[in-house]
């Protein structure tokens, strides 16, 4: 038994960042360079270099995001996924998504894409609202969205859209209308974000400077609502805090996140999971092309967690999404009960009505807890 | 060879340059070598240079030739805050004579008065000193004559130096030298030495600060502390130059440390004199008069399970400072802590941050208090150190307050804004004096609590800086006071009571209650906060419940950093406790103090 549980999870997903953006939007802490397609020579070397090594594992889900990965112009895009196709083996019915901007759709990237076996494509609109796309500094119209929603789904049938809600001045009734044209289009998942202020944009120093405000938090607990309902009624089922599928088409790269499964992960900032170590690369780009090109490591951060913090942040993550976990499941692939370790907590989030106990074993967010997540969350971590 | 020994310390009203100027004397007697150097070199305290002030008095010898002669030259560098005054006390005890520092442009301020005096009633030589001379707007010539009006020192003995540049150094050693008057104790007396001051080392135990009054101590010697009746073994003698340096023997008339294998902290007093050991002890010096508690609040472990570890390290710390004290209290709200007694705000605020530092305890703080005087229905006057120890009115005969004399130095031009700030603080002018043409003292009996917690930033602010501020206990005094209890979701919370004069009782009450509202975090239901004054409830205000705590972000692969933004929630309830199921935050326990609505 103790042998067995000491077995880390093999990796059967792959993240690749790619860092290139056309401009960096004023909200944006991603690990991202704008404006610097002078490296992107570099940066293919340096990311197949740092590939190489794995020996061309076999996958079940590969996601490629940034950043935008459709900014490479279309040579450079076939030289990358080319790349890609030789340093993974994807499984039988593996998932390959593509993160891109509706601006840089074009048929023939996205037919590119096709042919190299991507088969599932999430696309940055944010928005349809002129004024709204306008804030949050996107390079896109809602009807250059439209039009990008509709080629992907055509030739790549898998598309989601990421929308971010409670943006400065947002009404509930802008919302509303970003969700209703949403739902019109041939959308198989949506993610839906609250915008949140990062340290170290131009978003936090122009809030700072009282120059952006958010919608206060009564408004912005409605518009999540609201939104939970909308969809619900379009058929989007509701399966993690931000993250809503038709039927069948959950995103499974990121439920292995959630699920406590192990990664690889490469490019700047990217952070994988591989042997019981969580690991980040460096977070800028041009630190992170030096690394490799003089043979030192990427990596930036490495930490070696333990069974117990294992289990904790399976249970802590594994709680955001709406059906719950089982903790039995959680118990023995861990080693660890939480219902144990965890008594106290679990039952103090019980007893305030944030958790409940569907069926024995499993324990998930109420609907109030769902609200709380967070606090649900922060527990069970200890 | 006493003859050539001089001890002397500096005092001065806060800043006016005395660790500066001492400095410039290690520099000239070439104790410290000049590459060594650096500003304020005796406030090595990590909270000293933090904050640039002196807080440890601190002794120092040093070598210097002149005509011929080797003189030894002790110093002993003071603070010159207020609440440190004690410090000062414990070093003119050690000394024969003082440097009085003013400085040229600020002039006579009011521990300028406080300290001439304290000297005075140590019978010491003054040297009066007018320093920072280099200064662009220095009036040397006005504030020699101000000297002369508020602490009769003579204008043409002032020793005129910058300890800036250097100027005046040696003009100024040379009046050390000839104005200070040696120490008369006899080397070959029977041993006895004063302990002025001690701390604590790891490694070696005790280090026990000493002025050898008469004989002579020596390594290996058996002596014993009179009062605490115990005996050692003297390890190691030496002087502090600054550092610790040993030597052989110290003999009447020098200060230094002694060292001996002294694990038990308790066995050290300040103010306890050392003798031989045996029969045939010297007699006891006079001690130390305890200083006066000014303040008190209660200090508890966020986590109860640290108590002990509070106590370890209060015990430690009360070696290096006897003046603050502390003893067991239990609080409903907040377990078990330590009522502590300290002799102002910003020792409060030290003793704190030493504690913290020194110790790695999350504390939380209760909001200070005086103590109070009640007289109850069976004619017995008890002590009040904590508001929630006040008795029910029906038992109260007399509530009394602790009065100061306060004294206030102020340029002519605020003297109308200073006295309309006391007025307000319920104060009775008892007299004011003019030092010179354009500054004068104003003294008034203030009670305690109106100037503890803020009068002298508020002179400050409503003189531009010039006022200052120095106060002295004149004793009790009846008044009409009344305990402002603060429920939390219906329960009285013990350690947010106040006492307050009952005209301000309503005011007051909705200033705490607005306050509080303000700093305690929501939760996940409504919290009421009231205010009341016995069953009378004069204020309410509502928490209201918090409605979400989600990030509705895509948790990708970065579970560390998730994680850790996660755990930081709850690092945030760092110096929280919980009352009943309120968290309340450290800051929240000071809104008590708060009096205005628009604060
Ligand atoms: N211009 C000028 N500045 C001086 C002189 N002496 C001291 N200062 C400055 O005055 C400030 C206070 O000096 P300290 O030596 O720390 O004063 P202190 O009297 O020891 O202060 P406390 O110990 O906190 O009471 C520092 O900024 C010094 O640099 C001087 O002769 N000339
Ligand atoms: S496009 Fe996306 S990754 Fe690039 S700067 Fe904007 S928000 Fe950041
Ligand atoms: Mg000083």
């Amino acid at each position: 038994m103790d042998s067995l549980v000491d077995v880390w999870p093999t990796p059967r997903a792959a993240y690749l960042h790619v860092p290139f953006c056309r401009h960096r939007c004023g909200y944006c802490n991603f690990s991202v360079v704008a404006d610097r397609d002078d490296l992107i020579e570099r940066y293919l070397k340096a990311i197949d270099k740092e590939l190489r090594i794995l020996g061309r594992p076999v996958v079940d889900t590969l996601f490629v995001g940034g950043g935008t990965p459709t900014h490479f112009d279309i040579k450079t895009l076939d030289r990358f996924l080319g790349m890609v196709g030789q340093r993974f083996q994807l499984a039988d019915a593996g998932e390959w998504t593509m993160e891109a901007n509706p601006e840089d759709i074009t048929s023939e990237k996205i037919t590119l894409l096709a042919e190299y076996g991507v088969n599932r494509i999430s696309l940055g609109v944010q928005s349809f609202n002129p004024n709204k796309l306008a804030l949050l500094e996107r390079g896109h119209s809602a009807q250059v969205a439209t039009a990008a929603v509709e080629l992907a789904a055509e030739v790549i049938g898998n598309v989601s859209i990421d929308l971010i809600f409670a943006a400065p001045g947002e009404t509930l009734a802008d919302w509303l209308t970003d969700l209703e044209l949403a739902i019109q289009l041939p959308l198989q998942h949506l993610s839906t974000y609250a915008l949140t202020f990062e340290k170290g944009t131009r978003f936090w120093s122009r809030r700072e400077r009282g120059d952006l405000q958010s919608p206060t938090e009564s408004c912005e607990v409605d518009m999540y609502q609201r939104t939970r309902q909308v969809l619900a009624e379009s058929l989007f089922k509701h399966y993690e805090i931000s993250s809503f599928a038709k039927s069948d088409a959950r995103c499974r790269h990121n439920l292995a996140y959630w699920q406590g499964c192990g990664w690889y992960a490469a490019g700047p900032g990217a952070a994988r999971f591989v042997e019981g170590k969580r690991e980040v690369n460096h977070r800028s780009t041009t630190t992170y092309l030096r690394r490799m090109e003089s043979g030192q490591c990427p990596t930036a951060e490495t930490e070696k967690i333990t069974r117990e913090q294992y289990a904790r942040e399976r249970a802590a993550f594994g709680v955001r999404m709406i059906d719950g976990i089982d903790l039995d499941v959680l118990t023995s692939e861990t080693g660890i009960s939480i219902a144990e370790i965890c008594s106290d907590s679990i039952g103090l989030s019980i007893s305030e009505g944030l958790v409940e106990v569907p069926s024995p074993h499993w324990i998930k967010l109420s609907e109030r807890g769902i609200l709380f997540a967070d606090t649900v969350a922060s527990r069970l971590l200890g | 060879m006493s003859e050539n020994i001089r001890n002397f310390c500096i005092i001065a009203h806060i800043d006016h340059g005395k660790s500066t100027l001492a400095d410039r004397l290690l520099e000239h007697t070439g104790t410290v070598a000049r590459r060594e150097m650096k500003e304020q070199l005796l406030d090595d305290l990590e909270l000293e240079r933090q904050r640039g002030i002196t807080i440890k008095a601190r002794a120092v010898a040093m070598d210097f030739k002149l005509g011929g002669k080797t003189y030894e030259l002790n110093l002993i560098d003071t603070p010159g805050h207020v609440d440190f005054q004690y410090e000062v006390s414990r070093s003119l005890v050690c000394c024969e004579g003082v440097l009085l520092l003013v400085d040229a442009f600020q002039g006579v301020e009011a521990q300028t008065v406080a300290n001439a005096y304290a000297a005075m009633e140590h019978e010491l030589q003054i040297i009066p000193v007018i320093n920072k001379i280099d200064l662009t707007h220095a009036r040397p010539d006005e504030v020699a004559e101000e000297m002369m009006n508020s602490l009769g020192t003579d204008p043409d003995e002032c020793v005129r130096v910058s300890a800036k540049t250097g100027e005046g150094i040696e003009s100024l050693v040379e009046a050390i030298i000839a104005h200070i008057p040696a120490p008369t104790g006899d080397a070959d007396a029977i041993l006895q030495a004063m302990v002025f001051d001690s701390n604590y080392d790891d490694y070696r135990g005790a280090i026990t600060y000493v002025r050898i009054m008469q004989g002579t101590v020596r390594t290996g010697q058996k002596i014993q502390f009179l009062r605490a009746g115990t005996q050692h073994e003297v390890v190691e003698i030496g002087r502090f130059v600054p550092h610790r340096e040993s030597c052989a023997e110290l003999k009447a008339g020098q200060v230094g440390y002694l060292i001996c294998n002294i694990k038990s902290i308790g066995d050290v007093h300040i103010g306890d004199t050392i003798s031989r050991a045996g029969s045939g002890a010297a007699e006891p010096l006079p001690g130390y008069a305890r200083p006066k508690r000014m303040v008190y609040c209660g200090l508890f472990p966020s986590d109860g399970q640290d108590f002990s570890e509070l106590r370890d390290a209060l015990e430690r710390l009360a070696v290096n400072d006897p003046s603050f004290e502390f003893e067991p209290e239990t609080s409903d709200a907040l377990g078990f802590g330590f009522r502590c007694g300290f002799l102002g705000l910003l020792h409060m605020e030290i003793i704190q941050q030493r504690l913290e530092n020194e110790s790695d305890i999350d504390l939380v703080q209760t909001a200070p208090n005086v103590t109070y005087e009640i007289v109850n229905k069976r004619g017995e006057t008890i002590s009040i150190h904590k508001p929630q120890d006040v008795p029910d009115p029906g038992d109260i005969e007399e509530f009394r307050q602790p009065i100061v004399r306060c004294s206030v130095i102020v340029p002519n031009d605020f003297i109308g804004a200073v006295m309309k700030l006391c007025q307000e603080r319920r104060g009775i002018q008892q007299s004011q004096e003019y030092l010179g043409a354009q500054r004068a003292m104003i003294t008034y009996h203030i009670p305690l609590a109106e100037v503890v917690y803020d009068l002298h930033d508020k002179i400050k602010s409503c003189t531009r800086g010039y006022g200052t501020l120095d106060y002295e206990m004149v004793g009790y005094e009846a008044a009409d006071l009344c305990r402002l209890d603060i429920m939390v979701n219906g329960n009285r919370v013990d350690a947010l009571s106040v006492v307050c004069n009952r005209a301000d009782a309503d005011r007051r009450g909705r200033a705490v209650a607005k306050k509080l509202k303000a700093e305690i975090e929501r939760h996940m239901f409504e919290v009421a906060v009231q205010a009341a004054i016995g069953s009378r409830v004069i204020a309410r205000e509502t928490v209201p419940a918090m409605r979400k705590n989600v990030t509705a972000k895509c948790y990708g692969g970065d579970i560390t950093r998730k994680r850790k933004l996660l755990q930081k929630q709850k690092e945030g309830k760092k110096r929280m406790k919980a009352i009943g199921n309120v968290e309340i935050s450290q800051k929240a326990f000071m809104a008590v103090l708060s009096d205005n609505e628009q604060d």
